[in-house]
């Protein structure tokens, strides 16, 4: 558990935190400067706020009221940057080895090779950072903080520098870190899809403040906050289970819907993440027919929040679709909450994102 | 180039060993200095910045003198030196400490910009890894920086070498004790039939130049090199 109370005041912006997060992992969304690398810095250390207590699992590594600041070092916190930061002069073996040499035996919780298996990274121990791939790099970054042994992670958009293949490559590599080694992460991301293929607990922060925090789709329901999260294009995730494979597509459960989906050579059963932009989906009040569009959803509208110029509507499929839509067709359409609506959504603008456990 | 006579070989070693002492003394001060103004503010950061450059844009004379006034026997320092036993003035340490301090704003200007090249948050992760500062400055600070501290030192090396105006006014020109290679081409063009000894000398002063710079040079890129490749 950790629980943080922070302030901190920079040139033309304040950061005021008070939270407590139980999870395993938990997400931190919000814009673009709303604090969330700060909050991170904050709790590593590697700043020092003007007040407040940082509180890990009964370990006080800041308290301003009695002047406790424990050097950074000495908080045994993984850090996973954006940009990976392996040391340059090193090997990756060495890069993996400088965080558990400086520790104890009796303070390892795991060794090189199970970290090196776990993160398939035996091939690239004797490279240098400036020869492995962004994902390679990332991967070492990771595998470098675990052997730290940590009693956190955090983690700051780790993903952000890489494409979206790679995206969803690495994300299964951090769900073994949550459930198999059991060290909690707080995760910065401004990608809602990227979160929701880790977890479902988020933390919105907006202006150096919480503004939300819980469950996902409980958070969003909250009007100021989605419109927050579409500052960089807003993506829809839905778990699905595959049905069968096709040559052209596969069909996938959505709920009680089924969904055509891009062929993706997995057995029936799996159970996929799968990523829909809000600005790819099609609204309607009824089933439309003779249109090329493989996929109709149907639900109810729970929400409609405004993003600028455009809407958010909130349609409840079974599971929450947020699809962005002018104002006009808001009107048109009557779309308000509790009136039914169709999602629709071309097959070839699903992104197939990792599978879920 | 005729071989050197036994006066000229001991000007060149004099002319190195006090060359490379200067090194040995103002490079980590440089490193000291260049971590302290690349990596911290302060109050006064601007002046402490002007005062490290101050030898660069003084007439290396007036430095010389500064020196005396503050080291000489009877400078501000004179009888702390004399307690300790230590004698600058008129001394080959004395000639360690002008050409120190002359060749200092040179080599701190390459570490500082080595320093201030590295990305902070490497010596941040390092430190969320366990490592505590001193350990992160001396395995990633340091060794990232190091083809900065090369050149610092080839800077300094050959800044001494050449080193006169402050040399002289501040320890003079005694031979075997403060004669460097500058000191004494000077004197051997004020005898009559010196000619032929100070070219002499000026060809090893080439030659050792050339040499310190080659060799700086080959090893700023291999710190470069095994920082970039495997």
């Amino acid at each position: 558990m950790l629980s943080l109370r922070l302030q901190r005041q920079l040139a033309d912006f304040r950061l005021d935190v008070d939270v407590v997060c139980h999870k395993a992992v938990t997400a931190i969304l919000g814009p673009s400067g709303a604090g969330k690398t700060t909050l991170l810095n904050l709790v590593a250390g590697l700043r020092r706020p003007d007040a407040g207590h940082v509180e890990l699992d009964g370990h006080v590594l800041f308290c301003a009221e009695h002047g406790i600041d424990r050097p950074p070092e000495r908080r045994r916190l993984g850090f996973v940057f954006q940009d990976d930061l392996l040391f340059p002069h090193l090997s990756v073996a060495a890069n993996l080895r400088y965080g558990y040499d400086r520790l104890r035996p009796a303070e390892r919780r795991f060794e090189p090779g199970q970290i090196i298996d776990l993160l398939e990274m035996g091939s690239l121990l004797n490279r240098r950072p400036q020869h492995l791939s962004g994902g390679e790099r990332q991967r070492v970054a990771l595998g470098r903080a675990l052997l730290s042994s940590p009693r956190m992670l955090l983690m700051d958009e780790p993903l952000a520098s890489l494409d979206q293949g790679l995206k969803s490559r690495i994300i299964p590599y951090l769900r073994h870190v949550r459930s198999d080694l059991g060290i909690p992460i707080l995760y910065v991301s401004h990608s809602v899809a990227e979160i929701l293929e880790l977890t479902r607990q988020v933390l919105v922060l907006s202006d150096g403040a919480v503004l939300a925090q819980g469950d996902f789709f409980d958070v969003a329901r909250d009007s100021r906050v989605l419109p927050l999260l579409d500052e960089h294009g807003f993506e829809n995730v839905l778990l699905v289970e595959i049905i069968a494979g096709g040559d052209g597509a596969c069909t996938a459960r959505c709920g009680e819907q089924t969904l055509r989906i891009p062929p993706c050579h997995r057995p029936p059963g799996t159970r996929l993440f799968v990523g829909v932009r809000a600005d790819d989906i099609i609204l309607a009040r009824r089933r439309p027919e003779g249109l090329s569009v493989r996929n109709a959803l149907c639900g109810t509208v729970t929400e409609v929040s405004s993003a600028g110029p455009t809407r958010l509507v909130t349609v409840d499929v079974g599971q929450p679709l947020v699809a962005k839509v002018t104002p006009e067709a808001v009107e048109e359409l009557e779309l308000t909450a509790g009136e039914q609506a169709w999602c629709l959504m071309k097959t070839h603008s699903l992104r197939l994102g990792p599978e879920s456990d | 180039m005729a071989v050197l006579t036994p006066d000229e070989w001991e000007v060149l070693f004099l002319s190195l060993r006090v060359a490379l002492a200067s090194v040995a003394l103002s490079l980590p001060t440089a490193v000291a200095m260049g971590w302290l103004l690349a990596r911290h503010e302060f109050r006064g950061k601007l002046l402490v910045d002007g005062l490290c450059h101050l030898p660069l844009v003084l007439p290396p004379v007036v430095t010389g003198y500064v020196l005396l006034l503050i080291f000489g026997r009877h400078g501000w320092l004179g009888p702390l030196l004399d307690a300790l036993g230590l004698r600058l003035a008129f001394d080959w340490k004395g000639a360690v400490l002008a050409s120190a301090v002359v060749a200092f704003p040179l080599s701190l200007r390459a570490v500082r910009l080595a320093i201030e090249e590295i990305d902070p948050r490497l010596e941040g992760v390092a430190r969320t890894l366990g490592a505590g500062p001193w350990r992160v400055f001396f395995t990633i600070t340091l060794r990232l920086a190091a083809p900065g501290l090369w050149v610092g030192a080839m800077l300094a090396f050959a800044r001494s070498l050449g080193e006169f105006g402050a040399t002289i006014t501040f320890v003079g020109n005694i031979s075997g004790q403060t004669r460097t290679i500058p000191a004494a081409v000077y004197t051997f063009l004020n005898q009559p039939g010196g000619e032929a000894a100070a070219l002499r000398l000026v060809w090893v002063s080439i030659a050792v130049s050339l040499a310190a710079l080659l060799g700086s040079e080959w090893a700023a890129r291999r710190s470069r090199h095994r920082a970039r490749t495997t």
